[in-house]
């Protein structure tokens, strides 16, 4: 997986020219500074949505390629629209990438942030590199979805197998100590 | 506990992204910062309408919880339109303040003398030049005292990036 400096090195080509882009925020001045941005980046958002429910409705009819959404909305918050919307199977647009932009997180929310099935979730105040960056990243994502209980999206676990020299799993090691019982 | 793992197949953004054309990432920037220029005076004038807000007396017989509410509303809209911007403390400011009301009882017991204070500070780095380095830096440390003084130490952590993990 590329690393921060290597997906923003400033020669780096990117074409997202041919993205189908939707972002969602009920605030309409955060949806100018968001399309202002992707603009430079050579996306133009077809969709640009005020609020959660007009968002279900179009999900649940067009392709969308990459999805921004604020957690922070009146009627269906960006939590509960991320939720349906990876349980919206056979819809295609239940895998489809998704970054969550927040100006604050209320303190009882934190665990629906990390549960919620978004592929990232970014706190404010965010750069336009940042956001580049997050973007490539979610586009090279390659963790696989996982449906854990409640929760169904990418798997939350960043580690790098390959890097890691021990047991393979704590269950097996668990395993390895069972006494069994005849 | 059951795990059901989706192998999906590659994103249609995934097979896009590294497709010939496109731009790179310095012009892109400079594309994006250059949208974003002429947006800054309209940014200015939604922090100053929430910092007005902020500093508004209540109407009477509001209630407690609905006060809070539009207060971490307002704060939350500074975030907002002070984020891309690059103005860090700023928003810094107003994210210990959405700290403070969202750990604020709702029903009632909130001090709002430190609303007050923090919407004051706001008002004083939004006309600060942003070469005014030290009083800049002054302010905020102060603000972090109060909210340190003020706010319980796992409260003040709540509002960091959250990055799904584990």
């Amino acid at each position: 997986m590329p690393t921060q400096s290597d997906t923003l090195r400033e020669s780096a080509v990117f074409n997202l020219s041919g993205a189908v882009v939707m972002v969602v925020d009920d605030s309409p001045f955060s949806l100018t500074l968001t399309t202002g941005v992707l603009s430079g980046f050579g996306v133009r958002p077809a969709y640009t949505v005020s609020s959660g429910v007009q968002a279900q409705s179009l999900l649940a009819e067009k392709p969308i390629d990459l999805l921004l959404i604020d957690t922070d909305m009146p009627d269906i918050d960006g939590f509960e629209l991320v939720r349906w919307l990876r349980r919206s199977g056979p819809n295609p647009n239940a895998f489809t990438p998704v970054i969550m932009t927040a100006s604050h997180i209320r303190r009882g929310r934190v665990a629906e942030a990390r549960d919620c099935g978004a592929n990232f979730v970014v706190t404010k105040p965010f750069s336009a590199a940042m956001l580049l960056e997050r973007i490539l990243w979610v586009a090279r994502d390659t963790r696989p979805f996982l449906e854990v209980g409640d929760y169904l999206g990418p798997d939350r676990r960043f580690v790098r197998p390959e890097l890691y020299e021990g047991e393979e799993r704590r269950a097996d090691r668990l395993r390895n100590n069972m006494v069994e019982f005849a | 506990m059951t795990v059901i793992t989706h192998v999906q197949r590659r994103s249609r953004l995934a097979e896009m992204v590294d497709r010939p054309g496109g731009v790179s990432v310095g012009v892109a920037l400079a594309q994006a910062q250059a949208n974003l220029g002429g947006l800054r005076d309209q940014a200015c004038a939604i922090i100053a309408d929430n910092i007005a807000v902020l500093l508004a007396e209540p109407a009477p017989g509001t209630i407690e919880a609905l006060r809070l509410d539009l207060a971490y509303s307002a704060s939350n809209q500074i975030i907002d339109a002070a984020s891309p911007f690059a103005m860090d403390d700023l928003c810094t400011a107003a994210k210990g303040l959405c700290d403070l009301l969202d750990a604020a009882p709702r029903q009632g017991g909130f001090d709002w003398r430190i609303a007050t204070v923090h919407a004051q500070a706001m008002k004083l780095l939004l006309s600060l030049p942003t070469d005014a380095a030290a009083p800049r830096a002054a302010i905020v440390e102060n603000l972090a005292e109060v909210l340190k003084r003020k706010l319980p130490v796992q409260s003040q952590t709540a509002h960091q990036a959250v990055q799904p993990a584990a």
